[in-house]
């Protein structure tokens, strides 16, 4: 028997456990999102892609996980690139809209050509058991995996955010991200800078699909795109464009799912996302920019 | 103003992703011979409901193949139609339209869940054609949908009770920790009649909690019943096979290893696959074993074996089997087999049918078969027979 505190704490732990996922997918999100305006359909897609890469190199080749971690973070970024130069370069003068549609068709391509060469068949997932071994702190337990996405998510955080505060090429991202044409007019390499947003984008995409589908268990060609439109939430939460307030709001996301399941009556506890949403809408009528965003929201 | 039109712009979007997921198919070519009988396979090929209808799908196939091999009915063949409905109940409404109006077909079967069977149901009583759910097992379908329709094999509340009856007499668990999916029709009513029997036979539902469908994280609900088990001796989860292997992995993770027991929506080799040493100690209330030594059985899963390279995956590969000869047997003795009336009349009248999944017989114009249900129970990785429970 559990006293309230410690159930609480444990649904709490749940939430941070479910939100680092989500914050993880988010920051991708975000980085895409914070210089383009871009809100990339694709990402998710981009995840699945990453998932599946790992599935084949493991069962059919039976590569170690780290090679093939390494692999399908370049096969996302050749697709996150791909997908960059013909789906959404040719249409960068046409509008926030149209480029919007376009990373759509992108997702609904990707879906579809997952469908073709794996089946739509659903496929179990299983990480060694060194990365689901369960260790006890108290009344909780947690999978070496959760302890290392934790991990990840807050590194990964700490190093972008150093980059886009100090490094050259961090400085070009916020001056594209405040006003394109006057970065361009400024002599920086648009392309280059948007490029660069894409292969990290892409790269943590496959890095959030490993860690997605190590809590699933179970991959589907479809399985990126509710995700990757939580994970979007998460960032609109943050405030959209800040990788901070990605993080925040998915952590937020995550831990607002878990105590609304664990705490209201149990007639409600599968309308969690509905709970969710209706937060979203909440949050953003107070603070329209999210939580951590800045009063005008970037470019106008 | 540009903010308000993003918005339009994304629902907009919206809207069109949720319309393009009704598109699609592909398939046959539907031709109307005269020496051919034309039947309407209904299956979910792909997404969530893949690992119960393609085996029926390949079931429903065999068996047709046996029919036409031996003479078909009265001379003429039987051609079976399908497309792939998606796991998208839009897909398979227009998939039926399409086999009826295009493809002509005589009768249609198929699918696994009620939802879906609802969907292409409703559609065949508009066209007054025979609708045979090989799958699913919403009692109250034939009544919701119309006199075209019908179950191939047994209805919720038979297999809900079945289960109910195994945990009190069989299995002695009088305390219940009930889990349900509240995103389907199948399984809010399966959990609504295992309660009904449960209660009734002196059982006690301890702690009731819900989930969505494809919410790949339990934890929330395990904590809470972690923190108030009220001396639970069995879970019963009512959920559908996409979860199965999830729900019952994340369950043993945070240290619960009472015994879980569900409904045929657990039937699926993905159970074993996810959950791997965790599906242990699962029981699953069926509709058939692949134990069963009735050489009717025997012969079924040689036969599928050699046609599709493994044993069948599970009870709905035999129930896809007998539909096809359900139709066939009432095919034969219709007074016109062109006739969709005469062929749903016929269906009707069917008494005493055998097949592997038991015996069908209609009565008293119920358009529900009375079966036996198979308790299995997963032991070292594998679905071992437990019981057949007669009600």
């Amino acid at each position: 028997m559990m006293d309230a505190l410690t159930y609480f704490l444990s649904q709490f732990v749940n939430g941070v456990k479910l939100g680092s996922v989500y914050a993880m997918v988010a920051i991708g999100y975000s980085m895409v999102y914070g210089i383009l305006r871009l809100i990339n359909f694709a990402h998710g897609d981009i995840m699945t892609v990453g998932v599946y890469t790992i599935l084949v190199l493991t069962t059919a080749f039976g590569m170690p996980l780290w090679v093939t971690v390494i692999i399908s973070v370049i096969i996302a970024v050749f697709v996150g690139l791909s997908a960059e130069r013909f789906a959404y370069r040719p249409l960068r003068s046409a509008g926030e809209e149209t480029t919007l549609v376009s990373s759509l068709a992108v997702s609904i391509f990707l879906q579809n050509l997952l469908v073709m060469i794996f089946s739509p068949q659903r496929k179990a997932f299983l990480l060694s058991e060194q990365l689901t071994e369960l260790h006890s702190f108290g009344t909780i337990r947690l999978s070496t995996m959760n302890i290392i996405t934790f991990i990840t998510v807050i590194i990964v955080l700490l190093i972008l955010s150093h980059m886009i505060k100090n490094t050259r090429i961090g400085m070009a991202m916020r001056a594209c991200s405040d006003n394109m044409n006057a970065a361009k007019l400024m002599g920086i390499n648009i392309t280059s800078v948007i490029v660069t947003a894409f292969i990290i984008g892409s790269a943590l995409a496959a890095l959030s699909g490993l860690m997605l589908a190590g809590e699933y268990k179970t991959i589907d060609p479809l399985m990126g795109f509710v995700p990757g439109l939580k994970a979007f939430c998460a960032a609109v939460l943050g405030g959209i464009g800040s990788l901070s307030g990605a993080v925040l709001g998915g952590f937020v996301l995550g831990i607002a799912e878990m105590l609304f399941a664990g705490l209201m009556p149990t007639e409600f506890t599968a309308y969690r996302d509905a709970f969710v949403f209706a937060l979203l809408i909440l949050v953003l009528l107070i603070r329209p920019n999210g939580i951590l965003g800045t009063k005008d929201g970037g470019r106008s | 103003m540009k903010r308000i039109r993003k918005l339009l712009v994304i629902f907009m979007v919206f809207a069109l992703v949720f319309s393009l997921a009704g598109c699609g198919g592909g398939g046959n070519e539907g031709e109307g011979e005269a020496d051919t009988i034309n039947v309407g396979a209904l299956f979910n090929l792909t997404g969530g409901q893949a690992s119960l209808d393609q085996p029926s799908f390949n079931g429903f196939k065999l068996a047709a193949d046996e029919i036409n091999a031996n003479g078909g009915i009265n001379g003429k063949m039987i051609k079976v139609v399908s497309y792939d409905g998606k796991t998208e109940q839009t897909t398979v409404a227009n998939n039926a339209k399409k086999m009826i109006d295009v493809d002509k077909c005589v009768v249609v079967a198929g699918l696994s869940d009620s939802n879906y069977a609802l969907a292409a149901g409703n559609i065949c009583q508009e066209k007054g054609i025979p609708f045979i759910t090989s799958g699913a097992t919403l009692p109250t379908l034939p009544d919701q949908v119309g006199d075209f329709a019908f179950l191939a094999p047994f209805g919720d509340n038979v297999q809900a009770y079945a289960t109910a009856d195994f945990a009190i007499d069989d299995l002695g668990l009088k305390k219940c920790y009930l889990l349900t999916d509240q995103s389907m029709e199948f399984t809010k009513t399966l959990a609504h009649f295992f309660k009904e029997r449960y209660l009734e036979k002196g059982g006690e539902i301890v702690l009731e909690d819900s989930y969505m469908n494809k919410d790949p994280d339990f934890s929330a609900q395990i904590d809470r019943f972690l923190a108030d088990k009220g001396g639970a001796e069995i879970i019963f989860i009512s959920g559908v096979p996409d979860d199965a292997g999830v729900v019952v992995k994340q369950f043993r993770d945070k240290g619960v290893d009472l015994p879980i027991i569900s409904g045929d929506g657990f039937d699926t080799p993905l159970l074993i696959e996810v959950a791997g040493e965790a599906a242990n100690d699962v029981y699953v209330g069926t509709h058939a074993s692949l134990e069963n030594q009735d050489p009717m059985v025997v012969e079924f899963i040689e036969a599928y074996t050699e046609a599709y390279g493994n044993p069948p995956e599970n009870a709905f590969a035999g129930l896809g089997y007998d539909t096809m000869y359900l139709i066939a047997d009432a095919l034969s003795r219709a007074s016109d087999p062109t006739d969709p009336i005469a062929i749903r009349d016929a269906i009707g009248e069917t008494v005493g049918l055998k097949g592997v999944t038991g015996t069908v017989t209609y009565e008293n114009g119920s358009h529900v078969p009375t079966k036996s249900v198979t308790i299995n129970k997963v032991e070292d990785g594998k679905f071992v027979f437990i019981k057949e429970v007669f009600l």
